[in-house]
C-alpha cells in the first residue's frame, strides 16, 4: 500500500489547479462542470475556497471521459479510457447530469457560453423574476447569465430526475444565488425539461420560481 | 403555502390537465387550447419524428379524433410556488394517428398566471406498441 503512504499534494485555488494540468481557468472550471474533474470546496460565509488533489486529478485524466459541449482541441488530449457504467439506466442519469453541470458552470462563471451546449437552439424559458413574467426564447437566459456575472458560491442539489426514454426532468434546487442582477443569497427552483436528440441529452425548457428572500 | 391553499393549487392545476385530457378523448383541440400558455411549447419524437410546436399538437388531435377510451393518470404533481410539473400517463391511445392501445407519458410543466394555471411545456414519449389488453 505504497500509495497511501504518499503525501497528497493539494492544489489551493483554480490557478494552481490550472498549472498543474497546464490549461487556462477557464477550462479546468469548464472541466469541473462539464467532465467531473475532482474539485473540491471549503464553504466559508462570504465565498468559498476551491481545492484539488492532484492524485485525484491523476485519477480522472486517466479516465476521462469526452461530453457534451467539448472543443476540439480538448478532444485531441483526451484520454480515451472511459469506464461508462454498465447500466443503461445510469449511462442515462449521467448523461443528463453532465448536461446540467454545464448550466451550473454557466451560472457559477456568470458566462452563459459555458451553458449554451446544454440547450435545444430553440429552448424556451418561462418564470416570474420580481413579478414580471419572462416567457421566451432561452436567449434572455444567456443574456440575465452575462449580465448577473459571477456567482461563485451557488450551491445546486439534484432534487430530482425523471427519466421517461426520450424526456426527463431535472427539478433543480440552486441556493446562495447572488450576482449584479440576483442580488444576495436568494433561491431558484429550476424545472428542467430535456430531450434525447440525436443521443445527447439537451434542455428544451427552464421553468424556473425565484423565492423570495 | 397552507394547506388550503395548496389544495386550492392542486384542484387548479388538475382542472387545466382535465381539459388537456378532455381534448385528447374528444379529438377536439379546441378544448384544450385554453389550458395552454400562448408561448407553449411542445416536444417529443413520434417513431422517428421529432414533432414540435403547440400547432402540430393541436393539428394532430383533431386528425386523430375521438380516442373515447384514453384511461389517464397523474402519477406526480409537483407544486413550487408560481411553476408546477405534471406526469400523466395516458393508456389506451387510439384514433386515425394513433392506432390503438397505445401509451403516451406526459411531462408537463406549468406557470401560474392570472388567468390560471397555464401548460407552458408538453413533452411526451410515445411508447413502442404494447399489447396492453394481452388476455
Amino acid at each position: 500500500m505504497a500509495e497511501r503512504n504518499t503525501p497528497r499534494k493539494t492544489l489551493e485555488s483554480w490557478k494552481q489547479i490550472a498549472a498543474y494540468l497546464d490549461r487556462s481557468e477557464r477550462t479546468v472550471r469548464r472541466w469541473e462542470a462539464s467532465e467531473g474533474l475532482p474539485v473540491h470546496r471549503r464553504e466559508h460565509e462570504k465565498q468559498d475556497t476551491v481545492f484539488a488533489y492532484s492524485h485525484e486529478i491523476e485519477a480522472w485524466s486517466r479516465s476521462r471521459t469526452k461530453c457534451p459541449g467539448i472543443t476540439a482541441s480538448d478532444l485531441a488530449e483526451t484520454v480515451s479510457t472511459a469506464k461508462p457504467p454498465a447500466n443503461g439506466y445510469l449511462l442515462e442519469h449521467d448523461a443528463i447530469t453532465r448536461t446540467m453541470h454545464c448550466y451550473i458552470a454557466g451560472a457559477r462563471a456568470g458566462d452563459s457560453e459555458l451553458m449554451r451546449p446544454a440547450f435545444q437552439p430553440t429552448a424556451t424559458i418561462s418564470g416570474y423574476c420580481q413579478g414580471v413574467e419572462y416567457s421566451g426564447s432561452v436567449q434572455h437566459v444567456f443574456h440575465w447569465i452575462d449580465q448577473n456575472g459571477p456567482a461563485p458560491n451557488i450551491s445546486p442539489r439534484f432534487a430530482r430526475i425523471e427519466i421517461i426514454e426520450t424526456i426527463a426532468v431535472v427539478h433543480l434546487e440552486v441556493q446562495h444565488w447572488s450576482g449584479k442582477l440576483a442580488g444576495a443569497d436568494t433561491r431558484a427552483s429550476d424545472v428542467f425539461t430535456l430531450l434525447k436528440c440525436d443521443g445527447e441529452w439537451k434542455i428544451t425548457h427552464k421553468l424556473f420560481h425565484w423565492h423570495a428572500s | 403555502m397552507t394547506k388550503s391553499e395548496y389544495l386550492t393549487e392542486y384542484d387548479g392545476i388538475a382542472k387545466t390537465i382535465q381539459m388537456y385530457i378532455d381534448g385528447s378523448r374528444q379529438g377536439k383541440s379546441a378544448l384544450m387550447r385554453p389550458a395552454f400558455h400562448p408561448d407553449a411549447s411542445f416536444f417529443g419524437y413520434a417513431g422517428e419524428q421529432l414533432a414540435a410546436g403547440t400547432q402540430f399538437l393541436f393539428d394532430w388531435i383533431d386528425k386523430n379524433g375521438p380516442a373515447p377510451d384514453i384511461e389517464p393518470r397523474m402519477i406526480s404533481v409537483d407544486i413550487l410556488d408560481s411553476i408546477a410539473v405534471v406526469r400523466l400517463e395516458v393508456a389506451g391511445w387510439s384514433g386515425n394517428l394513433a392506432g390503438s392501445g397505445v401509451r403516451m407519458s406526459d411531462l408537463f410543466t406549468l406557470l401560474k398566471t392570472p388567468s390560471g394555471w397555464k401548460i407552458i411545456q408538453k413533452a411526451f414519449h410515445w411508447h413502442a406498441a404494447e399489447r396492453s389488453r394481452a388476455a
